[in-house]
């Protein structure tokens, strides 16, 4: 008896053992899944990339603060490597003399993924709906679009709009016959290089290449995204389970075995504001101005007096670029932003401006100290060491700089009155528009000011007003460079210098050893779906 | 003959001890946050060394302050919600066993209440309504940590009122304002001292908590929450001390506290008294 039931114990002791093996069999199989079989990729994104609304361009997808493109769906317009204009639908554009009419033609071929082809109705629906419906996108300009023809889109706007062509680029058309709002989201139909094969909220997205699409077929027929935190995405790389994994500064200098650390230029900039009315209230009770860096002469002079270099050294791992504009290197930047590291010339500032250094260390003027308390958003540690960073070079100049964490809830009011270090970088230039032109109702003591920082300047707004009433887009390149400096005023040092930028952050990557990702155009905001505007392009090397 | 240290003396030289050292520790952090606020981005991520004995963080602040800085907050901030939440626990405690039923019975509902909701929701949902930052945290664990003492107060008053010398003092037409501040509260001090001193440890961790979970003080304050929230970040890059040292600290000083709650107690509860 008692032999017999050694016999079983021993008999399910292996069963258990065998079956243990296969597990673990079973588990490494996968983990080694992750490997490009030629024509896949597994990419790992952060959780906030993960689109809530689902993939329906006119609830935010790939448009909104963190611009891309939507894959899925066509658009009209491209943006090229060097952002300027290119064509994706669209044959070609004009714009009447008044600014106020747009006329696009489009592509014959294109079908969506149903079946159906894609005609100038859908256009034309399209942005009728992301013009009621979207949240992200600002198209007040647009009154309203109609198809002429089957291939003639017509935009009547309500004022002139000249950087449309850059809009057209974020918007996804959506098929009118086809469009539920309510599903949309989940069970996209586009004409885009992929197709939506799966998504798994919280988790994953599977794209599978467009078999009809209309331009040239896509070399990846597989892209599945992963949606992980920083140190989850780093660990996948390490256990070999994705291709390529975002990472940041904080894991530089770390090194993965079989991936190559990547890093792409961005115009992701951090930069902070310089309140540039002195210290008030407004209609709401908020306070609104800074007495300190309300002086022209100061905002020069912590301008000039922080070395972006050392920042960059010293915070990102010298994975960035120094930032002098909120658009450095695109074909609006104005080169008359750059400045260069002169903490003489920003002491001798300060002493202009009456800010005599003291015997502590502290500059003073009229009995009080030079003073200022930068804000930071709670939580992301790369804004958190700038700020400090930033502090402790202000400490040399002789004015006492604290930090403080702030949640975005009330982040924004208090941008009104002190330094707020904020992240910025589109591909557009109405960026320059939304922190620099001033809004009207915005008003102060009965003067308009810009909305994120107190700041007006009338000759800067005119500018930007005739660069988006100008026909010609390369005409309005100049005049945008020219609100930034047009020779005697404007937002440069020499101008009044209303918010000093300090470093464009590189986007970094885990990118397994053998993936050729192709040439990315400068990323703009946001760590997140850029990278993959050109994943159809990318190859495996044989 | 050896000299003998009987349980009471014992007792005694602990809880001068502990309270030296929490003394310490609350005084050194008041004196390094300064210190603890520095940055040195030299000196980054650097490793428990003769320099730096707790290592460095990613901006090159020492460790070994901001713990010492984080532990000292921790404490005053205890310190401060442990009183409020003890005098509100011994004024509703007092106010429930004597202004009658109907009011015993609408506290001990409140009782209920607040002991019904997860502690850590209520200090967060608290602390935010409150701005988050300091007050909200202290308001947060404050509100939140009275309960469960008021409770034991009012049992021990319920008990004391049929008490022979309260029946008497009645009688004699003392006032209820009179007796329970002459007669009953010298009789609850050990049950009351005991039960605030043992809120300590709960408010520390709770104030540690919610700031870990980002709902109390904000970032650029060395507090031990934050501190051991920015750690998760580089445990993956095998930053380990980053943690620790923070972590265990934290621990030992919610184990002196209670140590002290505990000798305390035995000092004053007559049934140990004479141990």
């Amino acid at each position: 008896m008692g032999q017999r039931r050694r016999v079983i114990s021993l008999l399910c002791m292996a069963a258990l053992v065998v079956s243990l093996l296969l597990g673990c069999g079973g588990e490494s199989a996968e983990r080694s899944g992750g490997s490009g079989d030629g024509d896949s990729v597994v990419i790992a994104l952060d959780p906030g990339s993960e689109p809530e609304a689902g993939f329906d361009p006119a609830y935010g997808w790939g448009a909104g603060e963190h611009v891309h493109e939507p894959l899925i769906q066509s658009t009209l317009t491209v943006t090229n490597t060097d952002l300027t204009i290119g064509y994706d639908l669209a044959t070609g554009y004009s714009v009447s003399e008044d600014g106020l009419t747009w006329q696009v033609t489009i592509r014959n071929d294109v079908k969506f993924t149903d079946g159906e082809p894609l005609t100038a109705e859908d256009v034309a629906f399209t942005y009728n709906t992301v013009k009621e419906t979207s949240s992200v996108n600002d198209f007040t300009m647009l009154d309203h679009a109609e198809a002429a023809d089957d291939t003639t889109v017509i935009f009547h706007m309500t004022r002139p709009f000249s950087i449309w062509p850059y809009t057209m680029a974020e918007v996804g058309i959506l098929p009118e016959h086809a469009y539920d709002s309510a599903t949309y989201g989940t069970e996209p139909v586009g004409s885009g290089r992929y197709i939506l094969k799966q998504w798994d909220k919280g988790q994953q997205v599977i794209l599978e290449a467009n078999p009809d699409y209309y331009g040239e077929a896509p070399k990846m027929k597989q892209v599945t995204i992963l949606f992980m935190e920083e140190d989850a995405a780093f660990l996948a790389a390490q256990s070999g389970q994705v291709d390529l994994a975002y990472t940041s500064a904080t894991y530089s200098e770390e090194e993965v075995e079989g991936y190559t650390l990547a890093a792409y230029e961005s115009v992701d900039n951090r930069g902070l504001n310089l309140p540039a009315i002195s210290e008030t209230t407004d209609s709401e009770g908020r306070a609104v101005g800074n007495d300190f860096t309300s002086d022209v002469l100061v905002r020069r002079a912590i301008n000039i007096g922080v070395d972006r270099q050392e920042m960059i050294d010293h915070v990102l791992n010298g994975y960035g670029s120094p930032a002098y504009s909120v658009c450095d290197q695109l074909p609006w930047y104005n080169e008359a932003s750059e400045v260069t590291y002169d903490p003489e010339g920003a002491a001798a500032l300060l002493d202009e401006a009456g800010w005599v250094l003291g015997e502590d260390g502290v500059r003073e003027k009229d009995g009080a100290q030079a003073k200022m308390n930068l804000l930071y958003s709670n939580g992301d540690s790369v804004r958190q060491a700038l700020a400090a960073d930033f502090a402790d070079q202000m400490e040399e100049l002789g004015i006492i700089c604290t930090i403080e964490g702030v949640g975005w809830d009330t982040a924004y009011d208090r941008a009104l009155s002190e330094p707020l270090l904020w992240g910025w970088g589109a591909h557009t230039p109405m960026e320059l528009y939304n922190i620099y032109h001033t809004i009207e109702g915005n008003t102060v003591d009965g003067k308009d000011l810009a909305q994120y920082s107190p700041y007006a300047n009338e000759t800067v707004d005119t500018y930007m007003d005739q660069a988006l009433a100008e026909s010609d887009l390369e005409e309005a390149y100049t005049l945008w460079q020219q609100a930034q400096w047009d020779g005697t005023t404007g937002v440069t040092q020499e101008g009044d210098i209303p918010w000093v930028w300090l470093v464009n952050i590189d986007h970094l990557y885990w990118v397994r050893d053998g993936l050729t990702v192709a040439e990315q155009k400068i990323h703009p905001h946001g760590h997140g779906w850029s990278i993959v505007n050109n994943v159809d392009q990318w190859e495996w090397e044989e | 003959m050896r000299k003998q240290i009987n349980q009471r003396q014992k007792a005694k030289i602990l809880a001068a001890v502990v309270t030296v050292v929490l003394a310490a520790v609350t005084v050194c952090g008041i004196l390094f946050t300064e210190a603890a606020m520095e940055t040195d981005f030299l000196s980054r991520n650097q490793a428990p060394s003769a320099v730096h004995i707790f290592g460095t963080d990613w901006m090159g602040r020492d460790m070994l302050f901001r713990t010492l800085a984080g532990l000292s907050l921790s404490i005053r901030i205890g310190l401060l919600t442990a009183a409020i939440s003890g005098a509100a626990a011994l004024l509703i405690g007092i106010g429930a066993a004597v202004l009658g039923r109907k009011a015993d019975a609408s506290i001990s509902w409140c009782i209920d209440l607040v002991m019904g909701i997860p502690h850590i929701l209520l200090v967060m949902l608290i602390s935010i309504a409150c701005g988050r930052g300091f007050t909200g945290v202290v308001a947060g664990v404050a509100l939140t940590h009275w309960p469960s003492l008021a409770r034991v107060i009012r049992g021990e008053v319920l008990q004391l009122r049929q008490a022979p010398y309260i029946l008497v003092a009645e009688k004699l037409g003392v006032s209820k304002m009179r007796i329970s501040a002459v007669h009953m509260f010298p009789h609850l001090l050990p049950q009351f001292l005991t039960g605030t001193i043992l809120l300590f440890p709960h408010a520390i961790l709770h104030e540690a908590s919610v700031t870990f979970l980002g709902f109390g003080l904000s970032s650029e304050q060395p507090a031990i929450g934050v501190i051991l929230s920015e750690s998760m970040q580089y445990l993956t890059t095998g930053k380990w001390w980053l943690a620790l040292f923070p972590g265990l600290s934290l621990v030992l000083v919610v184990l002196l506290f209670a140590m002290l709650g505990e000798r305390v107690r035995k000092l004053l509860d007559p049934a140990s008294v004479h141990e």
